[in-house]
C-alpha cells in the first residue's frame, strides 16, 4: 500500500517540475551595485596540462593589480582581478566564468589559456553579455569575429604566415613535412600550414602527429625521411619538440627543423642541448626585445614589464606573461571610458587603437577582434644554444 | 542472499520524495545573489551534476549490482554528446530533443555491439578492455576531424528545445535534467527492488547461485551494461546542449574515472550512493576553493598556490575511503540511524520525565 | 598459449624487416626502448596485484617522483650520480611503504575497489604536490653514457637504451627469483591465493601487503630514473606511463613479472609499428584495438595464470 502511495506521489511530483520548468524562471536582469573597485574576472588554467601558460598569466595579473592600485587606480577606484583555474578543461572553465558573471558580478573576464577551454566559454559571454579577452591563439576563436570576444596573443595563422616566408625567402624549399602534437594546438597550426602553404607553392608532402606524452618519434620520422621533404615543420608544446629534435640526431637527419612559437621559451634549449641547435621558429618580438626600437613606445613598454615583473616574481618574461598583461591592459584602459558598465564596456574596447602593449600594438575594429598583426611577430633561430634573430 | 536491507532501501521512496522537494526548491532559495559570500554558481554547479549523474546511476547498477567494472564509459558519453552535435549543427532543422534520444540510443547501441564480447572477461580484464574502449572512442573523436571538428570541436550547438520549449537559461535546464536524474531514480529503484535487481545482486555475490536460481548471468550482464551505456549517452547529449561546446577533452579517461570514482565514494550498489557520490565530488572542488575563506588565519602561502585544491582533493579522497569504505551514502545511513536512535531516547526521557 | 603468442610476434617482427629493411628494424629497437619503459613500470602493477589483488593507479607516479627526485639530487644539488640515484629510490620507497600502512592497511577488510580508489586518489596528491615541488615545466637529466648514438644496419639507437634494456632484465630476473625462488616471495604469493595456508608459513597478508608495496615503490623509482633522459621528467608523466604500463601489465598476465615483460615489449613494439605503417595520429587506437583482441583470445593475458578471468 505504501508503496503505491509512494509512486503516486513521485508522479505528482514529477508532473510539478515538468510544470515548472515550461514556466519561464529566473534570467533577472543584472543589479549593477555600487562598487569600491572594479570586479575583473579571470579563468585560466593554472593547473593541468595548460599550466605553463596559465601561471605567468596569473602573474601578471597579480602584479598589473598592484601597480594600478598604487598609483591611485582607474580614476581613483582601485581594481580587482578575480582568478578562477579551469584546470585546462573546458567542461570547469564554463562553470568558472558562470561563477564570476553571476556570482562576483564581474565587469569584464580574461581567459582562457588554452583554445578548448575559451571555445567552451564563447557561449556564455555572449547569453551574459560579458566581454570575454582571451590569451589562446586559435583561429577558430576570432573566426568569423563574436561580438564579445578578443583576443590578445598572436593567432596561429600570424605565427604560421611568417613560418611560411621563412620556408619560402630563407631556406627556398619547395617540399614541406609536418610533424605536430596531436593536440588542438597542434592540429590547429597543422591545418592551417597545410591550407595556407599550397599558395606559396610549397608542398606538403608528409603530415604526421604524435601525442603529447608520447616518449619516442622515430617511427613517424623515418616515414618523413623515405619521403622528398627539405624541411621538416614541427607543431607543438614542450617536450614533444624537444624529444623530435633528439630523435632527429639519433637518426642522423639533417633537413632544417621549424618549430613553432610553441618552443619560444629557454626550456626547449635546455631540454634539446646540442640537438637544438639550428631549430628556426617564429615568436612575438618580445622574447626579443632587441628586434624593437630602442626608445619605441613599444620598447619602453616591453622592457618596463619585464623589470618590473623580474623584481617581483625572480623570472624572466615569457609570451604567456605578455598575453595576460596585455588583456588586464587592454581592459583597463577601456574602463576609463567606460566606467562599469559590461555593455558600454565592450563598446570601448573595440575602438581600442593604437594602444601600445607588450606583444605588440593594439587596434581592434568590429571586423578584427585580433589586435595585432605578422609584424609584431619575428624569426629566431637557435645557435650554440642561443637565439639570434633571423633577418 | 545475506545482505543488508538498509533503511534507505525500505524507505526508497520515502527518501525519494524528500531528495525530490529537496531539488524542488534549491534553486529558490539558492538563487545566485551577486556579491553574496557563497562563492558558487550552485544552479550552474548542480546541472552538471545532474548531467554526471545520469552516467553514474548507470554505472553503479553495473559496478554495485552486476559486478562489473568499467574504466571507459566516458566514451559512451562522448558518443551521446557527438551524436546530437553532429545531427544538429550539420542540419539546423534537426529537433533538438531527437538528437539527444539518438545518442542515447546510439550509445547502448554501440554499448550492446562492444559489451557481446567484452563483457565474456571478467574483474581487471574488463577493466582493461574497457580502458581500451575508452581510449579508442577519445582517439577517434580528435581524428574524424570531417565529422567531429577534431580536437577543436563542435562550436554552436543549439540549446535544447522540446515542442518549441526553450531549454536556454540554467534554471530551465535544472529543472529538466533533475526531472529526467528522477525518472532515472524512480526507474532504478524499481528495477533494483524487483526480481531483476535480485538476480542482479545474486550476480554479483555468485555467479554459480546466480546460475543455479535461473538468472541468465550473461545476458544479464549484457543488459545491464547497455543500460549503463544508454545512461552514460544521455548525459552526454545534455551535455552537449548545455555546453554548447564539445571537444575532446571533455571525454578522455580522468572522466571514466570520476564516475568510478563518484560511484564508490558515494557508496558502491546503494541506490542512494550514485547520487550522494556524485554531488559530493562535482561540489567538492568549488568548496575546497572557497574553504580558506572560512578559516580565519589560514597563511596565504598555503592556499595561494593554484594546486593546492589538487592536494587536498587527493588527499580527501584517500580521507573520505579509509574512514567510509563503504560509502558516504552508507555514512549517511549510519548517521541518520544514530540521530534517530538518539532521538527516540531522548523522547523517552522526555517521556519518562512526563 | 605462450608459444602462440610468441609465434605471432616473432611473425610480426620479421614481416616488418623484410618488408621494411632497416626503417623496420628502426621501429623495433625504438619500440623495444619504449617497450622496456612499459614494461618496468607494469612490473610494478603485478607486483602489487600478485600479493594484494589491488591494481595500484599511483604506480606511474612512484617513476614520476623517482625521476624529479632525480633531477634534485643529480641536476641540481649536484650529488654523484649513484648516490642521488640511491637517494631517491630511499625516498621514494620510504613513501610507498608508509603510504600503505598509513592508507592500505586500515582498509585490509574492505573491497578491492575501495583500496583501488584509494590509490587514485594518492596519485592525484602526488601529482599535485610533485607540481607544487617542481613546477610543470619538464626538466632534463644527463643520459648516463653520454648521447652519442650507436648505429647498427641501418638503425640507430641513443646509449641510455641499453641502460634501460639492462635495468628491465635485472628487474624481472630479482622480481622473478624473489617470487618464486624465496621462502618470504612464495610465501606472498600463497597469501593472495590462500591467506589461511600462507599465515601457517608465517607470512600474513599484512606483511605481504607492506613487502609488495616497498618493492613495487622501489621499483617504480628506479625505472623512472633510468628512463628519464629519454622520456624527460615531469610531474606529469606519471599518469601516462601508468595508463600504459597497466595495459602492459594485463596484456603480459597481471601478476607475472615475465608477463610484464612481454607485454610492455609487445605493447611498445605495437606503438612504433602502428605510428610506421597507420596514420600515425591512429597509433594508440590500433595499439589498444589488437590489446583488447589479444584480451579476448587469450583472456588471462599471454603468461597469466588461468584464473576468475572468464564469466
Amino acid at each position: 500500500m505504501r508503496k503505491r502511495f509512494g509512486m503516486g506521489a513521485s508522479i505528482v511530483v514529477l508532473a510539478l517540475f515538468v510544470a515548472l520548468s515550461i514556466t519561464t524562471f529566473g534570467c533577472g536582469t543584472k543589479v549593477q551595485k555600487p562598487k569600491d573597485f572594479y570586479k575583473i574576472g579571470a579563468v585560466l588554467s593554472t593547473s593541468g596540462p595548460a599550466a605553463p601558460l596559465g601561471q605567468p598569466e596569473q602573474r601578471s595579473l597579480a602584479l598589473l593589480e598592484e601597480k594600478i592600485n598604487s598609483e591611485g587606480g582607474i580614476d581613483g577606484v582601485k581594481v580587482k582581478f578575480i582568478i578562477e583555474d579551469d584546470e585546462s578543461d573546458p567542461a570547469k572553465a564554463t562553470v568558472a566564468i558562470n561563477k564570476l558573471i553571476k556570482q562576483e558580478n564581474v565587469v569584464a573576464v580574461i581567459g582562457s589559456s588554452t583554445t578548448g577551454a575559451t571555445l567552451a566559454m564563447v557561449p556564455v559571454t555572449s547569453k551574459e553579455m560579458v566581454t570575454l579577452i582571451c590569451c589562446a591563439a586559435g583561429t577558430k576563436i576570432t573566426d568569423p569575429v563574436n561580438e564579445w570576444v578578443f583576443r590578445t596573443p598572436p593567432t596561429d595563422s600570424m605565427a604560421i604566415a611568417k613560418v611560411i616566408s621563412y620556408l619560402e625567402d630563407v631556406l627556398e624549399v619547395s617540399k614541406i613535412a609536418i610533424l605536430h602534437d596531436a593536440n588542438a594546438f597542434g592540429t590547429g597550426g597543422a591545418d592551417e600550414l597545410q591550407a595556407k602553404a599550397p599558395d606559396h607553392d610549397i608542398e606538403v608532402v608528409a603530415r604526421e602527429q604524435y601525442g603529447s606524452t608520447d616518449t619516442d618519434m622515430t617511427a613517424q620520422l623515418t616515414k618523413i625521411q623515405q619521403t622528398p621533404a627539405q624541411a621538416v615543420v614541427v607543431w607543438g608544446t614542450n617536450p614533444g619538440p624537444a624529444s623530435i629534435a633528439k630523435n632527429m640526431q639519433q637518426l642522423g637527419m639533417t633537413i632544417p627543423y621549424i618549430g613553432s612559437h610553441g618552443i619560444a621559451n629557454k626550456k626547449f634549449i635546455e631540454l634539446g642541448g646540442s640537438a637544438a641547435d639550428g631549430v628556426a621558429f617564429p615568436a612575438g618580438k618580445l622574447l626579443f626585445p632587441s628586434s624593437i626600437a630602442t626608445g619605441s613606445d613599444w620598447r619602453n613598454a616591453v622592457d618596463e614589464f619585464s623589470a618590473a615583473y623580474k623584481e617581483k616574481y625572480e623570472m624572466d618574461i615569457d609570451t604567456f606573461a605578455a598575453h595576460g598583461w596585455d588583456a588586464g591592459l587592454i581592459i583597463t584602459d577601456a574602463l576609463k571610458r567606460s566606467g562599469n558598465d559590461p555593455i558600454k564596456l565592450r563598446d570601448e574596447i573595440e575602438k581600442t587603437k593604437d594602444f601600445v602593449a607588450v606583444d605588440g600594438i593594439y587596434t581592434y575594429s568590429p571586423t578584427d577582434h585580433d589586435g595585432l598583426n605578422v609584424d609584431d611577430l619575428l624569426m629566431i633561430k637557435i645557435a650554440n644554444g642561443a637565439w639570434t634573430e633571423v633577418k | 542472499m545475506a545482505r543488508r536491507k538498509g533503511i534507505v532501501e525500505t524507505h526508497s521512496y520515502r527518501t525519494f520524495l524528500i531528495v525530490a522537494a529537496f531539488i524542488f526548491i534549491l534553486p529558490i532559495w539558492a538563487r545566485p545573489i551577486p556579491g553574496e559570500a557563497l562563492h558558487m554558481d550552485i544552479v550552474n554547479l548542480m546541472v552538471l551534476t545532474g548531467i554526471y549523474a545520469c552516467a553514474v546511476l548507470g554505472l553503479n547498477l553495473l559496478l554495485g549490482y552486476a559486478g562489473q567494472i568499467s574504466l571507459g564509459h566516458a566514451a559512451f558519453f562522448g558518443i551521446g554528446a557527438y551524436t546530437t552535435a553532429i545531427l544538429c549543427t550539420r542540419f539546423t532543422w534537426f529537433p533538438t530533443w531527437l538528437g539527444v534520444i539518438l545518442g542515447a540510443s546510439l550509445a547502448g547501441a554501440i554499448g550492446w555491439l562492444v559489451g557481446k564480447p567484452v563483457l565474456r572477461l571478467k574483474g581487471n580484464y574488463l577493466a582493461m578492455a574497457t580502458l581500451g574502449l575508452g581510449e579508442i572512442a577519445f582517439i577517434l573523436f580528435s581524428q574524424l576531424k570531417g565529422l567531429t571538428g577534431g580536437t577543436v570541436g563542435m562550436l554552436n550547438i543549439p540549446p535544447l528545445s522540446i515542442f518549441g520549449l526553450k531549454f536556454d537559461t540554467d534554471i530551465k535546464f535544472y529543472y529538466l535534467v533533475w526531472a529526467i536524474v528522477l525518472v532515472i531514480m524512480l526507474l532504478t529503484i524499481n528495477l533494483v527492488l524487483s526480481r531483476v535487481g535480485r538476480g542482479l545482486r545474486a550476480l554479483h555475490s555468485s555467479e554459480v547461485a546466480a546460475d543455479a536460481m535461473g538468472v541468465n548471468t550473461g545476458s544479464y550482464r549484457v543488459k545491464v551494461f547497455v543500460w549503463s551505456a544508454v545512461l552514460a549517452g544521455l548525459g552526454g547529449a545534455l551535455f552537449a546542449h548545455f555546453q554548447l561546446y564539445i571537444n575532446p577533452e571533455s571525454f578522455t579517461f580522468a572522466l571514466s574515472i570520476l564516475f568510478v570514482t563518484m560511484v564508490v565514494v558515494g557508496g558502491m550498489g546503494d541506490i542512494w550512493g550514485g547520487l550522494v557520490g556524485v554531488v559530493a565530488l562535482t561540489f567538492l572542488p568549488s568548496i575546497i576553493q572557497v574553504f580558506p575563506e572560512w578559516i580565519p588565519g589560514i597563511p596565504e602561502s598555503l592556499t595561494n598556490f593554484s594546486n593546492y585544491a589538487l592536494v587536498l582533493y587527493g588527499l580527501l579522497l584517500i580521507i573520505f575511503m579509509i574512514f567510509l569504505p563503504k560509502g558516504l551514502s552508507y555514512g549517511m545511513e549510519r548517521g541518520v540511524a544514530a540521530g534517530r536512535r538518539s532521538a527516540k531516547l531522548l523522547l523517552d526521557r522526555i517521556r519518562a520525565h512526563d | 598459449m605462450i608459444y602462440g603468442s610468441a609465434t605471432v610476434f616473432t611473425l610480426l617482427l620479421v614481416v616488418t624487416l623484410s618488408i621494411k629493411g632497416s626503417t623496420g628494424l628502426q621501429w623495433i629497437v625504438s619500440g623495444l626502448t619504449v617497450g622496456s619503459i612499459y614494461a618496468l613500470v607494469a612490473m610494478g602493477f603485478s607486483v602489487i596485484y600478485s600479493s594484494t589483488r589491488v591494481i595500484n593507479f599511483a604506480q606511474g607516479e612512484f617513476s614520476m617522483l623517482g625521476g624529479m627526485l632525480m633531477y634534485t639530487f643529480a641536476s641540481k644539488a649536484g650529488v654523484p650520480v649513484p648516490l642521488a640515484f640511491i637517494l631517491s629510490v630511499i625516498i621514494v620507497t620510504l613513501l610507498g611503504a608508509g603510504f600503505e600502512r598509513l592508507a592500505v592497511h586500515p582498509l585490509r577488510y574492505s573491497s578491492v575497489i575501495t583500496v583501488i580508489i584509494v590509490t587514485i586518489g594518492f596519485s592525484i596528491f602526488l601529482r599535485a604536490v610533485a607540481k607544487w615541488i617542481w613546477g610543470s615545466d619538464p626538466v632534463k637529466i644527463a643520459s648516463f653514457s653520454g648521447d652519442k648514438p650507436i648505429r647498427f644496419l641501418g638503425a640507430a639507437l641513443v646509449p641510455q637504451s641499453f641502460w634501460v634494456f639492462g635495468f628491465t632484465a635485472l628487474a624481472v630476473l630479482l622480481v622473478f627469483l624473489f617470487f618464486n625462488r624465496t621462502i618470504v616471495g612464495k610465501g606472498m604469493t600463497a597469501a593472495a591465493a590462500n591467506p589461511d595456508a600462507a599465515s601457517l608459513v608465517g607470512i600474513s597478508t599484512s606483511t605481504s601487503s607492506l613487502i609488495a608495496w616497498t618493492i613495487a615503490a622501489a621499483l617504480g623509482a628506479a625505472a623512472g630514473i633510468i628512463i628519464a633522459p629519454i622520456k624527460f621528467a615531469a610531474y606529469s608523466v606519471g599518469t601516462m606511463l601508468g595508463l600504459k604500463g597497466f595495459a602492459a601489465a594485463i596484456l603480459g598476465g597481471l601478476g607475472s613479472a615475465p608477463g610484464a615483460v612481454v607485454g610492455g615489449l609487445i605493447l611498445g613494439v605495437l606503438e612504433t609499428i602502428a605510428a610506421g605503417v597507420f596514420p600515425s595520429g591512429y597509433k594508440d587506437a590500433v595499439a589498444f584495438l589488437i590489446l583488447i583482441l589479444v584480451l579476448l583470445a587469450w583472456p588471462q593475458g599471454l603468461l597469466g595464470r588461468r584464473q576468475d578471468v572468464m564469466a
